[in-house]
């Protein structure tokens, strides 16, 4: 049984380790500053927020409601929704609008801050709080809720969730999406993904916004943390092209902005006057070998094939060829500074040709074969290098376009024998099963039997909540999957945030872990 | 010209009758689903299968064009399969960007093409001209979305004159409306204002040569009256037949010059629609471009008649 019971630790502000002294000078004046401003004029002024802070996002939104929310998108939600936790600045699950938990076996039990109220004036309390992760179960779309069983009011302020099977990432799960609070009325509006009632410290102002363009944010008058409304205004402006939103960020009609690892951000990395920040978290790409035990191509079967594969890819140079420069190579699906990250495996697949091509002498297939790869777009370059890398082993990788959006599906059907997708190195290790390791994984669509080895592992990683206790289980895993090479990692793309130096100077700007927003909670405006 | 407008607006219903049959059978023969985009990459198969339900997706190709259809005719176009965003109220609420952005391009286009065209038909052969039909050339082979960039980054990121991105209303502030479509706009507009001037050129050498001209020139009138009253409105009669066509090209343009500046128009609505397979959306967007070229070539037709009665209809 675990228990916590602890009141959400002051925020920090995660930076490079050069910044840190700095920051440190920054936030004492600021401190100061603060401090002389509340003697000086009262908290009322500071309680309703002064001052604008634009922020642009790469996806356009689909739907304000985050039940329904299937990818990106989540910095338009932030403002209204609170989630029950919240990540801390070192990755741990702390409590928001929850106050504790305790985790026995298949019983979750939550208890919930009291006094909060809905923008809209609605108690939020328990029997919501039960509604909410039972319309998440419901509607099925987060992942994270998938091992819920129901979930029910013991007391105005105590929230029993019932899980299916142990799960000891549903804490965790509660801090994103799964975790978010919905008024009532909201979740009964039929247009609830045009008309989001949370309880966060701003409101959505759908009068002032331009669908398709900006969202505008105003403080929520009813917050329950007053002093944590820092802003007059917030707004989310919708710039899918990337250009554009560099320009946005270069002429200052944006503060910050999310990147992915592409020209436009190695260009902020670059410019005076901007700053490239790399969150914690972000997408590891790695090859799958599905058909792992050589239904349609016997090759992949052998391990000495799949071992030649890992030993073949330069990842520095992939790293830096077609992503830029801000990827760094990968080993293992987590990232480095997460709890489950095992040092001992870096340089476990370093490139190495002569190595390689002695994997593939020392196999059943010497003079190498081929096989479809299906690719998407995005993916175009990273796959046509990959090709290359193959190629000097004596394997042929037919690059075989598909639909944008269709990636994950083709991925689960037995049309290609391997695959190629990106990870969120933030996600629970539980998922690595979920979705690769066990038979009837959402990515293993031949079916192949994990082996014992591995399969004792990630059972034995749901038994506890304690990443303490975790966290060697899961080292081992990932020994063990880069022993099996039929997940072949190649880098790791930390999170990008674009910004001016302007918001790289502001104390208050904190970067949530994991994920490509910053925290509302508190933020002020750069001027 | 009370029957030629009718004639026209009669023509309009099977023609949109024909676009929607054929878009909406396109848009069913795309390989990719918009099912899988909506689950997200999570999904199961029972999610898939319900959510194709919901949109009515499961239901043959023809059953699934007679519903819209028999909404469509009462002016209902349908939701975004994404969310509840009506495609009428979205088509609406875009569509004045990008007539605004449109039709300040067409300004521009008219200004400069013309002012080119009669500057190199007073002296042909001179630098004038010379200068004038190389700026045609170089206007009509720039592409509008790298003439935007530059644009960008000279007036926008460097002398800071006008925003990078974005468009305020005209209603929210007229002169920040300006300076938001003026770019956007010189970019779409170059292109055409090159074509016209080279029309303008060419038909006003020609009218500057004939007897009228000369016998007006005789009489006494001044050169301005002659070229403005007398050449150009003659020459004008086929500039007005390509400035049709420029307009539906400044149409279409408008969609990519929308990325550039990151303009919430027709245009990013329809990349937006076309990337996520919203086939109601799709369906909307085309139908509404297809009847804003028809009007716009009802307008050249009309404003054709005014310049030129023997065009007239009888």
């Amino acid at each position: 049984m675990w228990e916590v019971q602890a009141p959400a630790p002051p925020v920090r502000r995660i930076q490079d380790q050069a910044g840190r002294a700095e920051m440190k000078k920054w936030i004492t004046t600021l401190a100061a500053s603060v401090a002389l401003a509340l003697g000086l004029a009262g908290t009322s002024a500071w309680a309703q927020g002064s001052g604008t802070f634009r922020y642009a996002e790469q996806v356009k939104l689909i739907t304000m409601d985050p039940q329904q929310q299937s990818g990106s998108g989540v910095p338009f939600l932030r403002p209204v929704y609170e989630t029950l936790f919240e990540k801390s600045p070192d990755g741990k699950p702390v409590p928001l609008l929850a106050t504790g938990y305790k985790v026995d076996g298949l019983d979750v039990t939550i208890t919930l801050r009291q006094g909060v109220t809905f923008s809209n004036g609605e108690p939020f309390n328990a029997e919501v709080a039960a509604a909410n992760i039972n319309r998440g179960v419901k509607l099925a779309i987060i992942e994270g809720l998938k091992t819920v069983a129901s979930a029910e009011a013991v007391d105005a302020s105590t929230l029993h969730i019932k899980l299916k099977e142990p799960d000891p990432a549903i804490i965790d799960s509660l801090c994103y999406t799964g975790g978010m609070m919905l008024a009532p009325a909201a979740m009964a509006d039929p247009a609830i993904d045009r008309n989001p009632i949370g309880t966060g410290p701003y409101v959505y102002d759908k009068a002032q916004s331009r669908e398709g363009e900006v969202r505008i944010y105003t403080p929520n008058p009813t917050y329950w943390d007053k002093d944590k409304i820092g802003l007059a205004r917030y707004e989310v402006w919708e710039l899918p092209d990337d250009t554009a939103r560099l320009n946005a960020l270069k002429t200052g009609q944006i503060d910050a902005g999310n990147w992915l690892a592409n020209p436009q951000s190695a260009i902020i990395d670059r410019t005076p006057g901007l700053k490239l920040i790399r969150g914690t978290g972000g997408l590891n790409y790695h090859v799958i070998i599905s058909d792992r035990e050589g239904t349609v191509v016997p090759a992949f079967a052998d391990i000495n094939v799949r071992k030649a594969m890992a030993h073949a890819i330069d990842r520095e140079a992939f790293g830096k060829a077609v992503q830029f420069g801000l990827a760094e190579k990968s080993f293992q699906p987590y990232g480095k500074g997460d709890w489950a990250y095992d040092p001992a495996l870096e340089g476990v697949y370093e490139f190495n040709l002569d190595k390689a091509r002695e994997y593939m002498a020392k196999s059943k297939f010497p003079n190498g074969f081929s096989f479809d790869m299906p690719s998407i777009p995005i993916y175009q370059s990273r796959l046509e290098a990959l090709a290359g890398f193959f190629k000097e082993i004596g394997i042929t990788m037919n690059i075989v376009p598909q639909e944008p959006g269709t990636l994950a599906r083709v991925s689960r059907t037995t049309n290609f024998p391997a695959t190629n997708l990106v990870w969120a190195t933030n996600t629970d290790p539980k998922f690595l099963a979920l979705r690769y390791i066990y038979k009837d994984a959402a990515y293993n669509p031949f079916k192949a039997t994990p082996s014992e080895e591995l399969l004792s592992l990630a059972k034995q990683g749901l038994e506890s909540v304690d990443i303490g206790v975790r966290a060697p289980i899961y080292k081992k895993m990932a020994a063990e999957l880069a022993d099996e090479a039929f997940l072949i990692f190649v880098t790791n793309t930390p999170i990008l945030i674009g910004v001016s130096d302007k918001t790289a100077n502001n104390p208050t700007v904190v970067y949530r872990f994991g994920e490509d927003s910053i925290n509302l909670r508190g933020l002020k405006a750069n001027d | 010209m009370l029957r030629l407008i009718l004639q026209r607006l009669l023509a309009l219903v099977p023609l949109l009758f024909i676009v929607s049959v054929l878009t909406f059978s396109f848009t069913s023969l795309l390989p990719s689903d918009p099912v899988d985009l909506i689950i997200g990459d999570n999904g199961t198969q029972e999610q898939y299968e319900l959510v194709r339900e919901r949109l009515g997706m499961n239901q043959p190709v023809v059953v699934r064009y007679f519903q819209w259809l028999g909404k469509a005719v009462q002016g209902d176009l349908g939701t975004s399969f994404f969310n509840s965003v009506s495609v009428m109220g979205a088509v609406m609420q875009r569509l004045p960007v990008t007539l605004s952005l449109t039709a300040m391009s067409a300004l521009i286009a008219i200004l400069i093409g013309v002012a080119a065209g009669v500057a190199a038909a007073l002296r042909p052969q001179s630098w004038v001209d010379r200068f004038a039909t190389l700026g045609a050339t170089f206007g009509q082979a720039v592409p509008n979305f790298w003439f935007g960039l530059i644009l960008v980054a000279i007036f926008a990121v460097n002398l800071r004159w006008f925003p990078a991105t974005g468009f305020t209303p005209i209603t929210q502030s007229p002169w920040e409306w300006l300076r938001s479509v003026i770019l956007p706009s010189i970019a779409l507009g170059t292109a055409s204002s090159a074509a016209i001037a080279r029309q303008v050129r060419s038909a006003m050498v020609g009218v500057l040569q004939q007897d009228y001209i000369r016998a007006a020139r005789a009489q006494g009138l001044s050169a301005r009256r002659v070229i403005f009253k007398h050449a150009l409105t003659n020459a004008m009669v086929p500039v007005v037949a390509v400035l049709s066509f420029q307009i539906t090209v400044l149409l279409g343009g408008a969609l990519i010059v929308e990325q550039v500046f990151a303009i919430n128009g027709l245009g990013t609505l329809a990349i937006g629609a076309v990337r996520q397979q919203d086939i109601p959306m799709l369906q909307g967007l085309v139908l509404v471009m297809v009847g804003l070229v028809v009007v716009v070539q009802l307008a050249t037709d009309v404003v054709y008649g005014l310049l030129n009665p023997k065009a007239r209809p009888s």
